[in-house]
């Protein structure tokens, strides 16, 4: 086979790759692959993505999230003024109050508001695109 | 038929069509073992939406392709570097084209295979990708993240490497 012209040589070329026969997957690979998905199928339900937890799971999740929003919120007062009250740290408690505090709930609010929208957002494309989680 | 009789037919029907593009791609038996069993995981994960689509194929190829390029570019470390650098094309690979023309068709083929393993992932790869793949140059470019010139004459100094082969 001359490689003169370019182009029939690779034509050539690839007519007999083409004719290559699919190469067999060896024996082992089936048994790996079985065990690979029942080992995946059992894995613990914590260890999966949070769109698949038990309903209860979820639940619990999303109310210790409100708690710790909930304490965060409340604590943040006492945080204030615990800071306040250190005198010596004058500077620091000029930028609370000049930088940190006048935002700070907007931020919380901001930031609680983002983890909402990103869990519709993922659970919506969860069921839409994905599907259903395949279940051993 | 349970959802693990239902997975091992599937994986008994594509396994060879996965095995192929991923030995072809990585030129490596275990490496390709290795891609097609994480391909298969992945088909595991999203199987009720894949496991009965007429695309299912396709996506496994997709998958299996770019799960190779993946594994060529993260444990074959500079990959592109070592693309850029001229290599002395068939070295390794004469032996095998010697004593091709003696073997009949089978062997011929098997040989053919081997070669193709044997060819610098530089060399093989876009000429799987663009012979077996039927992606087009700029695809391939695109997808390397070489120059189309680079990829012609990558292809070209694989075709060369297996010419003498073929004949």
């Amino acid at each position: 086979m001359a490689s003169a012209d370019p182009e029939r040589f690779a034509d050539a070329v690839g007519a007999r790759l083409r004719q290559l026969p699919l190469p067999a997957a060896p024996h082992t690979l089936l048994p790996r692959v079985m065990a690979a998905a029942q080992a995946w199928a059992r894995r613990p339900w914590y260890t999966r993505a949070w769109f698949t937890w038990p309903p209860g799971w979820q639940a619990a999740s999303i109310a210790l999230l409100c708690v710790l929003g909930a304490g965060a919120v409340l604590l943040l007062p006492g945080a204030a003024s615990a800071v306040a009250r250190m005198a010596s740290v004058n500077a620091a408690v000029v930028l609370w109050r000049t930088f940190v505090r006048p935002v700070a709930p907007y931020a919380f609010a901001f930031a609680a508001l983002m983890c909402l929208a990103c869990a519709v957002f993922g659970a919506a494309l969860n069921h839409v695109v994905f599907g259903r989680t395949v279940q051993p | 038929m349970t959802d693990a009789h239902q997975f091992e037919t599937f994986v008994r029907r594509y396994q060879n069509l996965v095995y192929a593009t991923a030995v072809r791609l990585l030129g490596n038996p275990a490496e390709a073992e290795d891609v097609a069993q994480t391909v298969f995981l992945k088909a595991f994960q999203r199987f009720e939406t894949i496991g009965s689509s007429p695309a299912a194929a396709g996506w496994l190829q997709t998958v299996t392709r770019n799960a190779c390029l993946n594994h060529l570019s993260r444990y074959r470390a500079r990959w592109q570097f070592f693309s850029e650098l001229e290599q002395p094309d068939g070295e390794a690979f004469e032996p095998a084209v010697q004593e091709a023309a003696e073997a009949d068709d089978t062997a011929r083929h098997a040989q053919l295979e081997e070669a193709l393993q044997r060819l610098p992932d530089h060399q093989r790869v876009p000429l799987v990708l663009f012979h077996f793949e039927d992606a087009s140059y700029q695809n391939i470019a695109d997808t390397l993240g070489v120059s189309v010139g680079k990829v012609k004459t990558d292809i070209h100094r694989g075709r060369e490497a297996l010419r003498r082969l073929l004949t």
